[in-house]
């Protein structure tokens, strides 16, 4: 039972990332017909998060090429223009067990295997293969990658399960798997940022649950130290002397005054400008990496904006400026896809799609979906399902990722602790988030760890350092005090902030960037708020959702009004240009949640008649809907 | 105003479109039936107060705003619901066979392990009958849900439905305890006092 879309949209959207499902909701908020489509049977694209087995899959599927996703098995004389292009992949994924993989008679197979392995650990390719072939003769469980660091890895799980026998297994994380919400793109809010300030003022915030990260730390002169958040976090800092504590606080409270009094050129670094002001390493370090989140190479300015933004954001729930949203950031998409199918938005996942049809003019007429052809006045997609010939260099730069399940907090303290640490690399900043339990995304007694920076070559070269630095694996590492890690993935995603997306681009489609390197959603909101405007340049961006104890069932018309007056925000007024049937899906925006249940009461509805007729209107539009629904099947 | 309320539980209404999961939830919120009641848009979820046993509870009974119709719900749609009514039409046999489907759905993405689940057949005031009840009683035994037998347009076991359900939530140990200290924008409460934390309130 196979249902067929319905057709004719004011809007298609295909993808369901951040940028896209923004727009959607923004759509259908304003009462635009709404399809989003997807070619994953799940929501978010290269936002999206994954439990621990989802993840592990998701390393062969992206191995299937792009020809499945995007079909191209039409005949050759239909017109159309194949969709997907390479930024839709992973250019680099795996992932890998650091323990053992079941109970204690594993644990004995693999002292034995220890004991064969340990003269062969430096050995040549030869005996390698021998060590491989004489494994699998032991281990009938011999489903593992046979390269040496598997093997190696072993050896030195067995060694640490020689010391702590009560160590974790695969078999014990895998029981959990669906405690782990694994996001590809975690991102953080700040608590006065854009972001924030929009989930509040669109009343979308009421999907999601937040919790404030708890400490900032960062990484400095080898050691992990706290970064001071406040006033008391200063005077608790035992590794600022006293006179660095003056100068921080001195800096911090007065960086209006030194932007404006400041007088350096203009390509000064932000480094530089702090180094002229005479404060010490520390407190330099604490600035520019930490606070301000800034490279060697960041010039001053934006230095001086990027600490204002972390400065701005204190104090508002926290301890320090950020939120994350419970159960990991895939949350968000779904909070906005949501609000758009509350709106009469319509979603299809795991959807064939095969290529868009241009019309003489080159703009967008249809899409291709299955065996049918959807029509819409616009489109926006994901710059993963874009065609090829939409590009001029459809190139990107990458974005390095890791994740990693670890035993113990990279510092532990007796209460749990939600953890961003900054590291500085050269001419990078890594950052890493730590997550325990109580963020919803994974089980007791493990941490998850999301590692990203600018990506150059392959993540795992790019993160190698910080790595080791931070985290043990097995017992090479002989510091008792840092995590071990028990599972890694590291991934590169491509990085499309910088493309340009529009200029081969028919004047009514539109691409949506993926994820970025920054820490918020603040550009991808930006980017959603561009495309919204570019297509209804008139129209309200996400105005305040009603509230569910608003729309009441079985409304009776006084509190109908009430509802549709404190919901009239709508400025309509100004577009003159509107078609009657546009203005029609305007108003029936405000009117949805009514609509519905109106006609329950229609026939006692005695109201003032302009409320009769827009409830009219909408109802003509419910009407709609059911035939639509009624050809469906 | 809210102080005497024990908690706010999360209610999901699911199972196949047009099985009268709207007209379960209007017959419960409003006391109303609509015959012509269609396609649902634009119903999120709606609350509503009740007492079971000297307890006052707050419901927050989500609709699923369309989404069933193409599979696409949200995993975040089930998050952390305390209870799940899964509604069938007795008068069509194949919703009654899709719902060993919302089972798995629910298994999948629920967060609390021990969610209360409860079967409802309904529209039991149609003459012509697919489903007997000793066919769907077998079926919700051998998957340990509650059930019961309803029907949105005589109002007929509705209340009931959801009182069972909250009393079987209520009497769950460690489902519907709240965790506390996560944040919910846009609630003043969750805000702290200006400058209480920050640099910027110092001199
Ligand atoms: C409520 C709901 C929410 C979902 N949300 C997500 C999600 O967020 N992310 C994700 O990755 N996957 C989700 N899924 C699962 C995903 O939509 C399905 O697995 C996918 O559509 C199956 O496609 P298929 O082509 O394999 O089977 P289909 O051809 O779609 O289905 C095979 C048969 O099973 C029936 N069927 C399949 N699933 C259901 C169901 N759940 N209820 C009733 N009948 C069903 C179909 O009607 C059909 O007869 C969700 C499914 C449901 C029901
Ligand atoms: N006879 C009878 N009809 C009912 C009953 N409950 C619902 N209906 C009718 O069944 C139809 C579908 O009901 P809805 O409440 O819209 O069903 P739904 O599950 O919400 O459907 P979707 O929103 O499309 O998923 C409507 O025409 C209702 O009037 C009932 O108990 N008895
Ligand atoms: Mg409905």
């Amino acid at each position: 039972m196979d249902y067929d879309l319905p057709t004719g949209f004011d809007l298609i959207i295909v993808g369901t990332g951040v940028v896209e499902s923004i727009i959607s909701a923004a759509a259908s908020r304003i009462g635009k017909r709404v399809l989003q489509v997807d070619t994953n049977n799940y929501y978010g694209g290269h936002w999206a998060s994954f439990n621990l087995e989802d993840i592990q899959n998701l390393k062969q599927e992206n191995n299937i090429d792009l020809g499945k996703q995007f079909p191209k098995n039409l005949s050759n004389e239909e017109d159309f223009i194949p969709l997907g292009n390479k930024l839709k992949c992973f250019p680099y994924f795996e992932t890998e067990w650091h323990i053992a993989e079941e109970d204690s008679i594993d644990v004995l197979k693999i002292k034995q295997e220890n004991l064969n392995g340990k003269e062969n650990v430096v050995l040549d390719e030869g005996d390698k293969s021998k060590l491989d072939n004489d494994k699998k003769e032991h281990d009938d469980c011999a489903d593992k990658e046979e390269d040496e660091s598997v093997v190696q890895g072993e050896i030195e799980e067995a060694k640490e399960v020689e010391q702590n026998l009560n160590v974790s297994t695969q078999e014990l994380l895998k029981k959990d798997y669906r405690k782990f919400v694994i996001d590809l793109c975690p991102k953080l809010h700040f608590a006065r940022g854009n972001f924030v300030e929009l989930l509040i003022s669109s009343n979308i915030a009421r999907y999601a649950e937040f919790r404030s990260v708890s400490r900032v730390l960062t990484w400095i002169n080898g050691n992990i130290e706290v970064v001071p958040c406040s006033r008391s976090d200063v005077f608790a800092n035992n590794k600022v002397s006293v006179v660095e504590k003056r100068m921080l606080m001195k800096l911090l409270t007065s960086i209006e005054e030194e932007e404006k009094s400041a007088t350096v050129p203009q390509n000064t670094t932000f480094k530089d400008f702090l180094k002229n002001k005479k404060l010490s390493s520390n407190i330099i370090h604490f600035v520019l990496y930490a606070l301000s989140m800034s490279n060697d190479e960041t010039i001053w300015l934006e230095g001086m904006k990027r600490t204002k933004r972390f400065l701005g954001s204190l104090g508002r729930f926290g301890k320090t400026p950020f939120l994350f949203s419970m159960y990991g950031s895939g949350e968000i998409t779904q909070a906005f896809c949501r609000l758009s199918a509350v709106f009469g938005g319509v979603f299809a996942l795991n959807q064939q799609l095969h290529g868009i049809v241009l019309n003489k003019e080159n703009r967008f007429e249809s899409l291709k979906c299955g065996k049918q052809n959807i029509t819409a006045s616009h489109i926006v997609m994901s710059v993963g399902a874009a065609p090829v010939s939409f590009f001029k260099n459809p190139t990107s730069s990458l974005i390095s990722r890791a994740v990693l399940i670890t035993d113990k907090s990279l510092m532990d303290s007796e209460q749990e602790h939600m953890t961003l640490l900054l590291y500085p690399a050269g001419n990078k900043l890594i950052t890493i988030l730590e997550l325990g339990h109580l963020t919803g995304t994974c089980p007791k007694n493990v941490f998850l760890i999301h590692i990203t920076t600018e990506g150059s070559s392959n993540p795992k070269e790019d993160l190698e350092g910080c790595v080791k630095n931070l985290f043990a694996f097995g017992e090479q590492d002989s510091n008792p005090r840092k995590p071990k890690v028990l599972w890694s993935s590291y991934f590169s995603i491509p990085n499309t902030n910088e493309l340009d997306l529009k200029s081969s681009v028919p004047s009514n489609v539109f691409l949506c960037p993926g994820p970025d390197l920054d820490l918020d959603y603040d550009f991808s909101l930006e980017k959603a708020r561009e495309i919204f405007l570019s297509i209804y340049p008139d129209a309200e961006f996400l105005p305040r959702a009603p509230d569910a104890d608003e729309i009441v069932i079985g409304e009776d018309p006084e509190t109908a009004t009430e509802v549709r007056a404190s919901n009239s925000n709508l400025d309509i007024s100004k577009d003159t240009e509107k078609s009657v049937e546009e203005e029609r899906a305007i108003e029936q925006s405000s009117e949805t949640e009514l609509a519905i249940e109106a006609r329950a009461s229609c026939s006692e509805l005695d109201t003032p008649s302009e409320t009769d007729n827009t409830t009219k209107d909408a109802l003509k539009e419910v009407e709609e809907c059911a035939e639509a629904k009624e050809n469906m099947q | 105003m809210d102080e005497d309320i024990l908690t706010t539980l999360k209610i999901l209404i699911i199972g196949e479109s047009g099985v009268g999961k709207s007209s379960i939830l209007l017959r419960f919120i409003d006391d109303s039936f609509d015959p012509d009641q269609t396609l649902t848009i634009g119903v999120d979820f709606k609350t509503k107060r009740l007492c079971v046993e000297g307890n006052n509870v707050k419901l927050a009974i989500w609709d699923t705003a369309g989404q069933e119709r193409f599979r696409t719900l949200t995993p975040s749609y089930y998050r952390d619901a305390q209870g799940a009514i899964l509604v069938f039409d007795v008068s069509n046999h194949s919703t009654f066979s899709k719902l060993e489907t919302w089972l798995n759905e629910l298994d999948t993405y629920s967060t609390k392990s021990n969610i209360v689940k409860m079967i409802v057949a309904n529209k039991i005031d149609k003459e012509k009958r697919e489903v007997s009840r000793e066919e769907a009683m077998n079926f919700a035994r051998r998957h340990q849900t509650l059930y019961i037998e309803a029907s949105a347009k005589t109002r007929d076991g509705v209340q009931a439905a959801f009182e069972e359900l909250v009393h079987k939530i209520i009497q769950t140990p460690g489902l519907w305890e709240s965790y506390g200290s996560n944040v919910q924008l846009g609630n003043k409460d969750h805000e702290k006092e200006p400058s209480s934390c920050s640099f910027c309130g110092l001199v």
